[in-house]
């Protein structure tokens, strides 16, 4: 069978399938009664929001596995670890000037080695402005402000980003080479340390995050008679992701090191013999993968209202799911898969009440038949390449 | 021959330094979802620990097990006390955690006093499973009542979690009577560690209820209630013995404000005025013993805590033997024990005490760090029956 007759014969089958699907929806909506337009909106918008959460950490799971192929397992663990750094920075400050100078000294030293190990920094004038912009920095929000969201989210991002590095480090450096099998166990064992150093750490319970923020004001409209409820996060969060997807598209695709990330995922070895510096563009990676971990674990704090150690587990496995049914490896398919997760948890319960507790079998459903069908992913590539 | 004499020997004189202990298991939810109410119940068992350290002249010594929350762990702590050799197992706390403890138990011939499950089935297992709580036909049955009679509520939306045994049964109970009491009801499912019920609340909005009960617990509760106010409902909302736990306002702020729940009684609701004395003089020691302890960690799954571990060392006293099938007679024929919970009478039940106060309260929350808990009213399952 000749390419082109397969691709006819795949383009019929999604567009026999979507409009079943369609027929199914306008079905249930037709005969649910009640399903206003307004609550229509509604859905959508909760959808979205839910979607584009996957999807940002979707996004960190997705980059780490296209270029070291591992599925790092820990990736939820480091958004708990996201989301408890903004929560320490916002409740905790400003602290006392003593214990700021030791958290600066401590925070700043290892960001800056970290840096200067990231991104070359040689010249030492250029190391010494950055080195007094992190110190001062850090120890000014930290002495002086009761920091809000946006400080600690930029914050936090920085410190998640070097705790992501760290983790590659020490948990993944040396099993570079090793099976893959190794790689993917230790990784689980790094989740379940984190998890349980989580507890001892910052306590087993829920804590409140209760930022004030826009982000939680409400910006209802009406349709018609019925009012459409949302606040800010609705806005923010497809921002956010849409941004970010955009710019690190960009970063990939039309940098150097961007370019090095793409050799290093082709072909690490010969990446290497070409002059590419491999655990360099690695740890690059996890920095990059883990200040999107962050970011995902502040808005998700600021959404639903709480944090504790555990909170990773279940967004990690969505966020996952969500990559693989997009294609893993690739950063647009991890967004689409995202949204599609947000959309099917949303729709399932919306048009089939009764089965609403069983949400996530839809979704893992669609898991099995994209492994099934299409194990690429909707938007991979063949799995010859690697991205 | 000569090995055995000195292992005798030995067993000896360990025996007269006095080293011969009571073994309790403590099968309890303390890290997970439910931590918060495994630490207080633990808290309560420590500090009626020390108020009666020894039994029979030996010491009694607390073998603490975490079943992380989790049903797996509550099987392997379970198992683990069946190696270990208790005379007894305190917890777990919930339902969920305490039923497939319970079949291992029950199986090995090992007394298990569950804190605060509230499921029927719990003490069913066997005859080695006893609870310190009522029974959620009770709890749902009085919730329902005041949600319909007092609050004259007509039309009730009702969340459950439908993988839990505690929260699916109970809105089971709930949804019976209040449809007896000529309510309309419409039910929404959700699963453990759920955090988005955005769907689920835009299902109960063309229902238009007038009041909303809620069966689960305050991990997935926190961000129930944020998203129920920001989503525009501003009916009253009724909960039960799982929302009495601190996780619940603080992890979700105001949105917890006015919220009213049942649950286990505190000293002030408890009517019998001896029971109630003793409930204070608890409360005292609790808070001279845990001097940096919260107000709000201070509750009825506390007192359970205490008095299940209570319960266990008075019948091992009444037995006048360790031996686990003397401790469980003497446990199932206990009357009138004076608890400090309340009346503890065993004789003639599947396990359940006789007589428990369920408790009305209401939170006033004006933030995550600002709240407390109003007591309302206490109803005695006595006069239920």
């Amino acid at each position: 069978m000749t390419a082109s007759k397969l691709a006819s014969r795949s383009t019929l089958f999604t567009l026999a399938t979507g409009l079943v699907l369609v027929a199914l929806v306008g079905w249930r909506v037709a005969s649910l009664g009640d399903y206003t337009f307004a609550r229509i909106v509604q859905d959508f918008l909760n959808a979205l929001t839910l979607g584009s959460l996957y999807a940002l950490i979707a996004l960190g799971y997705t980059m780490v596995y296209g270029i070291i192929r591992l599925i790092n397992f820990a990736h939820g663990e480091i958004f708990m670890l996201g989301s408890y750094f903004a929560f320490y920075a916002m409740t905790l400050t400003p602290m006392h000037w003593g214990l700021a100078l030791l958290v600066t000294v401590l925070l700043g030293g290892t960001v800056l080695l970290v840096l200067r190990s990231l991104f070359n920094l040689e010249e030492p004038r250029r190391t010494a402005a950055l080195a007094l912009l992190i110190f001062a920095g850090t120890f000014f929000l930290l002495a002086f402000r009761n920091m809000g969201w946006i400080e600690a989210l930029l914050l936090s991002m920085l410190a998640t980003g070097v705790a992501g590095v760290l983790l590659e480090a020490i948990a993944y450096r040396p099993l570079r080479g090793a099976p893959r099998e190794s790689m993917l166990i230790t990784a689980i064992a790094a989740s379940f340390f984190l998890q349980n150093m989580g507890q001892l750490l910052f306590g087993p319970r829920v804590q409140g995050f209760n930022a004030e923020t826009i982000l939680n004001r409400p910006l209802n409209f009406t349709i018609g008679e019925e009012t459409v409820y949302y606040t800010g996060i609705l806005i923010v969060v497809p921002t956010v992701t849409a941004v970010l997807l955009f710019v690190l598209n960009l970063f990939v695709t039309r940098t150097r090191l961007g370019k090095a990330m793409r050799a290093t995922a082709q072909d690490a070895e010969v990446a290497q013999m070409m002059g590419v510096n491999v655990n360099q563009v690695i740890a690059l990676t996890f920095f990059i993968g883990s200040i999107l971990a962050a970011a995902a674990g502040v808005m998700y704090a600021i959404r639903f209202g709480q944090i504790h150690p555990l909170m990773g587990l279940i967004p990690g496995i969505k966020a996952f799911t969500a990559a693989v049914i997009g294609g893993i490896g690739s950063l647009p398919g991890a967004v689409l898969g995202g949204l599609l997760l947000g959309f099917i948890e949303i729709y399932v319960v919306s048009l089939f009440p009764t089965l609403s507790a069983y949400k996530d079998v839809f979704a893992f459903v669609l898991l099995i038949l994209i492994l099934l069908f299409r194990p690429s992913g909707l938007v991979g590539e063949d799995l010859t390449e690697k991205v | 021959m000569r090995k055995s004499l000195l292992v005798a020997a030995l067993l000896l004189i360990a025996g007269s330094l006095g080293l011969a202990q009571v073994k309790i298991g403590i099968n309890l939810e303390l890290s997970g979802r439910f931590a918060a109410i495994g630490n207080q119940t633990l808290n309560g068992i420590k500090v009626a620990n020390l108020q009666t350290p020894e039994v029979l002249g030996q010491q009694v010594e607390l073998v603490i097990c975490d079943n992380e929350t989790s049903r797996e762990g509550s099987i392997a702590c379970a198992q683990r006390f069946v190696n270990e050799g208790v005379v007894g197992v305190l917890g777990a706390i919930s339902s969920s955690m305490s039923i497939p403890a319970a079949e291992v138990l029950q199986d090995a011939g090992i007394i298990m006093i569950s804190t605060s499950s509230t499921n029927p089935q719990t003490t069913q297992i066997g005859d080695f499973i006893f609870r310190m709580a009522y029974t959620d036909d009770f709890q749902g049955k009085l919730a329902a009542a005041y949600v319909v009679k007092d609050l004259d509520a007509k039309r009730i939306a009702v969340f459950r979690q439908i993988d839990d045994d505690y929260s699916y049964g109970l809105a089971g109970f709930f949804d019976e009577t209040a449809k007896k009491l000529g309510a309309k009801t419409l039910i929404q499912d959700f699963v453990a560690n759920t955090v988005d019920f955005t769907a689920q609340l835009n299902n109960i909005r063309s229902f238009k209820p007038d009041a909303i009960y809620y069966s689960g617990f305050c991990a997935e509760g926190a961000p129930f209630m944020k998203q129920l106010r920001e989503q525009g409902f501003a009916q009253q909302v009724i909960g039960a013995d799982a929302s009495d736990d601190p996780q619940c306002p603080e992890g979700a702020g105001a949105a917890f404000d006015g919220y009213i729940f049942t649950g286990f009684a505190t000293p002030n609701l408890i009517a019998d005025p001896e029971a109630k004395k003793r409930a204070e003089a608890f409360k005292a020691k609790y808070f001279e013993v845990l001097k940096d302890a919260q107000p709000g960690d201070f509750n009825g799954f506390v007192l359970a805590g205490a008095d299940s571990y209570n319960v266990l060392v008075a019948a091992i006293k009444a037995a006048g033997t360790t031996d686990v099938k003397a401790v469980r007679d003497a446990l199932a024929n206990m009357e009138h024990y004076p608890g400090v919970s309340g009346d503890i009478t065993y004789k003639g039940t599947d396990g359940t005490p006789k007589d428990r106060t369920i408790g009305f309260y209401k939170y006033e929350v004006k933030s995550a760090s600002d709240w407390k808990k109003i007591e309302l009213f206490g109803k005695s399952t006595a006069e239920v029956q």
